[in-house]
């Protein structure tokens, strides 16, 4: 595996300048009666920007606690992001934001099981073994999961915790590739993430998300 | 003249004093086949090499700091250097190295402890006996350049083992070793030593203690939280080594005890108390420990030593549970009463004066747990002394959970617990049962909850109902495989027309219950590969019955021929599945194994369908387990906490020039495919792991017939569980001879869509696989087994 120079640490968990109140905008396929429920409520995805397993402190340098306005513009202006998606995307509200991440010219990897509710959405997703993905990724010579090369921002979502915890922290550490995590868990080694989040806050973070995102 | 073994005086020279040692008969010196006889720490260091330049070694870091000196804590992110001037990926790769050694240590000085005590008791000239082989202890003959006829010949074995072992510790100190891939070298080096340690363990106590030698059809133990008669007293022995539980059984057997006490074990220790006598039973794996003693059920706990809860005697006190200690390695502070009267240790336990005794005196303990357990158990019982809350105080403890989430965000599987408490407030119990399974008895959950629920009580209280009917089965550990079934099967193993040997082993750390083996394992079983199981997993396949109430072992036999299902033992019985490819090398391809490491390992890694599954590893033992493996040439796959290992060894398929092997009949370079693609890798789920293991079973030198079978179950997996077809399928086709007969047309039409040339005549490939198939070809990563360089 190859090194790389020191990272720029992190800023600590902080609530960001740019933070205002906004109403999450629902996505093409409206989340029913909880983005209804969510609509009223102030997204702030920065509080219990805490390890989610409470014994999961890598080190000095945490990720960055985020609105999801941040995130979404990240991978908005990302040249070529990558998407994750693990064995948690099964979750019917799940799905349906990763669909409509895919729809907006995301690619997807699928890792895990998470092709089997991802295969016949008709988006670009890709089966990715997550512990070999994350040594391709830190890999400069490695073209991508379609040949077309590498990316430049990769963002998890709905993998098992430690699982993804341990992947990004390959990433963090030996990659030069952003990471951002908009999972409903606060990844500590990712560059930004969310704080740890109940679902209905979850998904409206989500939705956030993908306004931000390029409409296609 | 005859020379005797000991010590001797010549008259008249007094100063002078011969020992002789060893005696060697004509005919009986070793023949050393191979080039490394007793590897030193770098003696297999180019194969390493050439391992390491193919799998990469992949780090994923716990902690980004170091604090090993005390220059530090040093901040090592984003691969910085520290103080002594190591970076973070050197770092991670000594801390793979010091988890290997710490295993193989384990491992060893289990072998050291017991070979010691054997010697004792049946002297060094006890001879080894492990079924119907002449490949006797195979890792030994192919490491050591040794052929061990009796339990003594493996005293320079350990003392070999234990002097490498110290040269590796050496090398972590700050300031010793500084490059990763020479950390993961040595740690190769360990994971090696690990295998050898097992060996000796396994073979000396199967030898001298008539367990099972190479049988394939063993009896039946029963396993299960459930199986025991809780009125009677009951001893529960912890750990892996048979030598304290060993001299219960045997006072229990000479007393006619075993209608009186009930006697199990929990975790590798039950799986050679059956192999010793099988009268014995199975509680089950690690996970079982806090959860079965906070039953109550227990009325004398034995421990030895490894697996072991390091809370045990804390756990033990509240329920008036005694601990006897019989191992050095674990003494927990108990007073050391070996010179004690055993009736005198017996009063004060059973006052409540003391709360367990340090006894390495075995025999005594043979003699003080059964009387204990008569005096103890009646007192116990008649208090009904249990961890567990009763109806009224379950129902007050699951009303007060208020739904924070700290129990899941402390519980290493993330389980729904909240969930479960409000579902038990109306009185639904189902969501706990199936926790329970998916528990893996950690009790971390009980430190974490705010309003002091004692959390894992509860959810033990609640799946009373499923414990109940906890009974398993499961085959006796069987030891070695014995040559003529080497004979039998190895041929198909070769060409590939038996899909692949999988190895289910390791620990209970599973990521979404025990369960998930059983599937997997059946399924396998169902596509006839054949399964060799060991240790905690043995016991957890075990654990589940199909409709008509039968376990797998039930239904599946023995042999190791397809689609059987094997249990070799407990964890130093690990030995014997690595050995398996060692024996495969040697009785089918005539391969030399004294002191040839090298040239075996090659073998194995480009001919022996053969992979492991660790997919509840979680101690240093199992990483070592697979670290050794891996030198060896053969796959592990782990389940998603072996991330926490934080090092893997992954194959990079697109960089085309590493999959490079030479043709060792002319020495001549071929591009191969990726085969096998990694060696020691994790997935996140059982859907994803087993067209994983598939994948990990081809090798270079499959025959035709053999890729097709492989290919096969490879795409039928990834269909069932991933649904999608692999998108690397078309890579492992070498001609159309390589497809898999009933899908043979619709598999062309795909590759002719990926641009292959297809002669829809003949029904020929004519252009795009990476290679021919050539039955002849001799695939090697090692350049001095080409004829040409022979010359």
């Amino acid at each position: 595996m190859s090194g790389k120079a020191p990272i720029k640490p992190a800023r600590p968990a902080e609530k960001p300048a740019e933070k205002t109140v906004e109403k999450p905008k629902p996505v093409e396929k409206p989340a029913g009666k909880i983005a209804e429920k969510v609509e009223e409520k102030v997204i702030d995805t920065t509080r219990q920007a805490v390890p989610y397993n409470t014994g999961n402190v890598p080190g000095p340098e945490m990720a960055r606690a985020v609105m999801p306005a941040v995130s979404g513009k990240m991978l908005a202006k990302a040249k070529r992001p990558l998407l994750i998606v693990g064995s948690e995307v099964h979750d019917k509200d799940v799905l349906e934001r990763v669909v409509a991440m895919g729809r907006a010219g995301i690619q997807i990897a699928a890792v895990g099981d998470a092709y089997t509710s991802l295969g016949d959405k008709g988006v670009d997703v890709h089966y990715a073994n997550m512990h070999a993905l994350a040594s391709y990724l830190c890999d400069p010579q490695w073209q991508g999961l379609d040949g077309k090369g590498g990316y430049d921002l990769v963002t998890f979502l709905g993998i098992t915790y430690y699982y993804a915890s341990q992947a990004i922290s390959a990433l963090k550490n030996f990659s030069e590739i952003k990471v951002i995590s908009i999972d409903k868990y606060y990844h500590p080694n990712a560059n930004m993430s969310f704080g740890n989040l109940k679902k209905d806050v979850f998904i409206a973070a989500l939705d956030e998300v993908i306004n931000q995102l390029p409409k296609k | 003249m005859i020379i005797k073994k000991g010590s001797f005086v010549i008259e008249g020279l007094d100063n002078v004093q011969i020992n002789i040692g060893k005696i060697v008969e004509p005919g009986q010196e070793s023949i050393i086949e191979g080039p490394t006889p007793r590897p030193e720490i770098i003696s297999l260091r180019n194969w390493d090499y050439r391992i390491l330049d193919r799998y990469h070694p992949v780090y994923t870091p716990t902690s980004d700091t170091c604090d090993y000196c005390t220059y530090g804590k040093c901040d090592l992110t984003g691969n910085k250097e520290g103080a002594c001037g190591i970076d973070l990926e050197s770092q991670s790769a000594r801390e793979a190295l010091k988890t290997a050694i710490m295993g193989a240590a384990c491992h060893s000085a289990h072998g050291r402890h017991l070979l010691n005590y054997l010697i004792r008791k049946y002297g060094e000239d006890h001879p080894i006996d492990v079924g119907p082989s002449n490949l006797k202890a195979p890792l030994t003959e192919t490491i050591m350049g040794l052929q061990p006829k009796t339990i003594g010949d493996f005293l320079p074995v350990l003392e070999y083992v234990e002097e490498q072992l110290t040269q590796l510790t050496a090398s972590i100190n700050t300031g010793q070793e500084g490059a990763a891939i020479d950390f993961e070298s040595k740690a190769l080096h360990a994971g090696m030593l690990d295998l050898l340690g097992m060996e000796v363990a396994d073979i000396i106590q199967i030898s001298c203690l008539n367990m099972p030698r190479a049988e394939e059809n063993t009896p039946m133990a029963e396993i299960g939280m459930g199986i025991l008669d809780s009125r009677k007293p009951v001893v529960i022995c912890v750990g892996h080594n048979i030598a304290a539980p060993a001299y219960i059984l045997d006072y229990m057997d000479r007393d006619g005890l075993f209608d009186k006490i009930e006697i199990a074990g929990l975790c590798c220790t039950a799986h050679d108390m059956t192999r010793y006598n099988k009268t014995a039973k199975i509680i089950g794996s690690m996970s079982k420990e806090l959860k079965y003693i906070r039953s109550g059920i227990p009325d004398v706990l034995v421990t030895d030593e490894q697996c072991v809860r390091a809370d045990i005697l804390k756990e033990a006190k509240k329920l008036f549970i005694p601990v006897i200690a019989t191992n050095e390695k674990i003494t927990y502070g108990l007073p050391d009463r070996s010179n004690d009267p055993v009736d005198a240790i017996v009063d004060d336990l059973v006052s409540g004066k003391q709360a367990g005794a340090l006894i390495l005196d075995l025999e005594k303990v043979g003699e003080l747990i059964p009387k204990l357990a008569m005096k103890i158990g009646p007192i116990r019982k008649a208090r009904g002394i249990t961890a567990l809350p009763d109806d009224a105080e379950f129902k007050r403890l699951v009303s007060k959970c208020t739904k924070c989430l700290q129990c899941t965000r402390d519980c290493p599987q993330s389980l729904p617990i909240s969930d479960a408490m409000a579902a038990a407030v109306s009185g639904d119990l189902s969501k706990f049962e199936e926790l329970h399974d998916k528990c893996v008895g950690c009790g971390r959950c009980d430190y974490s909850c705010p309003v002091d629920i004692p959390v894992l009580n509860v959810i033990e209280k609640a799946a009373q109902r499923v414990i109940r009917e906890e009974k398993g089965k499961v085959r006796i550990g069987r030891g070695q495989i014995g040559d003529p079934e080497i004979r039998e099967e190895g041929r198909n193993l070769v060409l590939g027309t038996t899909p692949g040997v999988l190895a289910f082993v390791g620990c209970g750390n599973y990521p979404d219950g025990t369960k998930d083996v059983y599937d997997v394992v059946e399924e396998m079983l169902q596509r006839s590969y054949i399964i060799i199981s060991s240790g905690c997993a043995a016991m957890d396949i075990g654990m589940y019955k199909d409709k008509e109430g039968k376990t797998l072992y039930e239904r599946y036999p023995g042999r190791f021929i397809k689609g059987n299902l094997l249990n070799t033992g407990s964890c130093v019985s690990n030995a014997h599945i690595a050995a398996t490819t060692i024996k495969v090398a040697s009785i089918f391809a005539g391969r030399k194994t004294k002191g040839n490491w090298e040239e075996i390992a090659d073998y194995v890694l480009n001919r022996v369908g053969a992979a492991g599954v660790a997919w509840g590893a979680y101690s240093q033992k199992a990483f070592a387990i697979a670290t050794g493996c891996n030198r060896l040439g053969i796959p592990v796959v782990a389940g998603p906490h072996g991330t926490k290992y934080r090092r893997a060894f992954i194959g990079k398929p697109y960089r085309k020039d590493e999959w490079n092997v030479l043709d060792a009949r002319d020495g001549s370079t071929i591009n191969v495919e990726p085969a096998p693609e990694h060696l020691m890798i994790t997935a996140e789920t059982k859907e994803e792991m087993m067209p994983l293991i598939a994948k990990l079973c081809f090798r270079p030198s499959d025959n035709s017939l053999g890729r097709a079978i492989k290919l096969t179950h490879y795409i039928e997996l990834s269909e069932k569980y991933l649904k999608k077809m692999p998108d690397d399928w078309h890579i492992y086709v070498r001609s159309e001879a390589d497809l898999p007969v009933a899908k043979r047309e619709q598999l062309m039409k795909l590759l002719e869509e990926k641009g292959w040339k297809i002669d829809w005549e003949k029904k020929k490939i004519t252009e795009g696989p990476l290679r021919k198939v050539d039955v002849s070809f001799q695939p090697t990563n090692v350049p001095r087994l080409c004829k040409e360089a022979k010359k």
